[in-house]
C-alpha cells in the first residue's frame, strides 16, 4: 500500500511540474525549469512568503509554495504588468493566487470529479525566518524550481489514505 | 455594441489578470466592474448594466455556486450570462454550475489565445 502511495507521487510530481511551468509561463509571464531532484525536507525559510491551500476529503494534505522575497517581488511585478519593493498586499495576493491555481491543478491531478476534494482559501505567511512543519502521518514532496531571479519550491504534503 | 464585463474573483490580482487578458484578447467589450464574492457581484448586478459575468467558483462569503443560485432567483438579473473561470473545473462542480445556468467553464491558469477562443463567442 505504501508502495503505491509512493508511485503515485512520482506521477503527481511530473504533473505538478508541468502545471507550475505552465502557469509561470503563460500567467507569470516568467520562464522557470526543475533545479534539481524532488526533496523531502526543508530547512527553515530565511526572508521569506509562503502561499499555500488546504486539502480536505478523499486526500487530505496542503499545496504550498515558498518564495525568498526578492523572487516573490519580481514574481509579483511581472505577474501584474507593475513594479512591486516590498511585500504587500499585492505580493500576498498573488502569491496566495499561484498556491491557489497549484492547489487546483493537484486536486485534478487527485481527482477528475471535483466534489470529493474541498480546497480551502488561499493564504499566506511570511516572516524573517520560520517553519513550515509537516503533519506527523503526511507523505512529502519538494520541487525545487530555477527561475531568473532565484529557486523556489512547490511542496505537496498528503496524509496517508 | 461593446458589452460591459462584471469580474468576481476574490484575488485582485486575478480581476487585474483577467481584466489584461480580455484587452489583450483583442476583444471588445464596453465597461469592466469588479466585485470580491458572489454578495457583491448581486450588488453590482442590480445596480449597473452588466452583459455578461466572469466569475469564480471557490470565494469567500459567496462562492460562485452560491452566487449561481441566488441570481437565477432574482427575476432582474437571471437572464445575464455567467461563465466561470476557475481552478474548480472537476466534472461534479461544472455541471452543477451549467444546471445553475453558467454558459461555460474556463481553467485557470489561462492565456490570452484561450480567453479569446472561449469568450470570443460570446463578447
Amino acid at each position: 500500500m505504501r508502495e503505491k502511495f509512493v508511485n503515485s507521487f512520482d506521477e503527481i510530481s511530473d504533473k505538478l511540474i508541468e502545471s507550475t511551468i505552465e502557469i509561470f509561463v503563460g500567467m507569470v509571464m516568467m520562464d522557470i525549469s526543475v533545479a534539481g531532484d524532488p526533496l523531502t525536507k526543508l530547512g527553515p525559510m530565511k526572508q521569506s512568503i509562503t502561499g499555500m491551500v488546504g486539502l480536505a476529503g478523499t486526500h487530505k494534505g496542503v499545496l504550498a509554495v515558498h518564495f525568498p522575497k526578492p523572487l516573490a517581488l519580481a514574481v509579483t511585478s511581472s505577474f501584474l504588468g507593475m513594479d512591486v519593493e516590498e511585500i504587500n498586499e499585492d505580493v500576498q495576493d498573488a502569491i496566495g493566487e499561484i498556491a491557489n491555481m497549484l492547489g487546483g491543478n493537484l486536486k485534478t491531478i487527485l481527482s477528475d470529479k471535483g466534489k470529493d476534494i474541498q480546497l480551502s482559501l488561499p493564504s499566506t505567511i511570511s516572516g524573517d525566518e520560520y517553519n513550515f512543519s509537516s503533519q506527523a502521518e503526511a507523505e512529502q514532496l519538494i520541487i525545487p524550481f530555477k527561475a531568473p531571479d532565484g529557486e523556489f519550491f512547490v511542496e505537496v504534503e498528503l496524509e496517508h489514505a | 455594441m461593446a458589452k460591459n464585463v462584471l469580474l468576481v474573483d476574490d484575488s485582485s490580482t486575478m480581476r487585474k489578470i483577467i481584466s489584461r487578458s480580455l484587452r489583450q484578447a483583442g476583444l471588445d467589450f464596453g465597461e469592466i466592474f469588479e466585485a470580491g464574492d458572489g454578495q457583491e457581484a448581486l450588488d453590482v448586478l442590480e445596480k449597473e448594466s452588466v452583459d455578461i459575468v466572469l466569475s469564480d467558483i471557490n470565494m469567500p462569503n459567496m462562492n460562485g455556486i452560491e452566487f449561481l443560485r441566488e441570481k437565477a432567483s432574482r427575476d432582474g438579473i437571471k437572464d445575464i450570462p455567467v461563465f466561470m473561470i476557475s481552478t474548480e473545473t472537476g466534472d461534479d462542480i461544472i455541471g452543477e454550475a451549467k444546471s445553475l445556468g453558467a454558459v461555460g467553464a474556463l481553467k485557470k491558469p489561462f492565456t490570452p489565445d484561450k480567453v479569446n477562443e472561449v469568450l470570443g463567442p460570446l463578447m
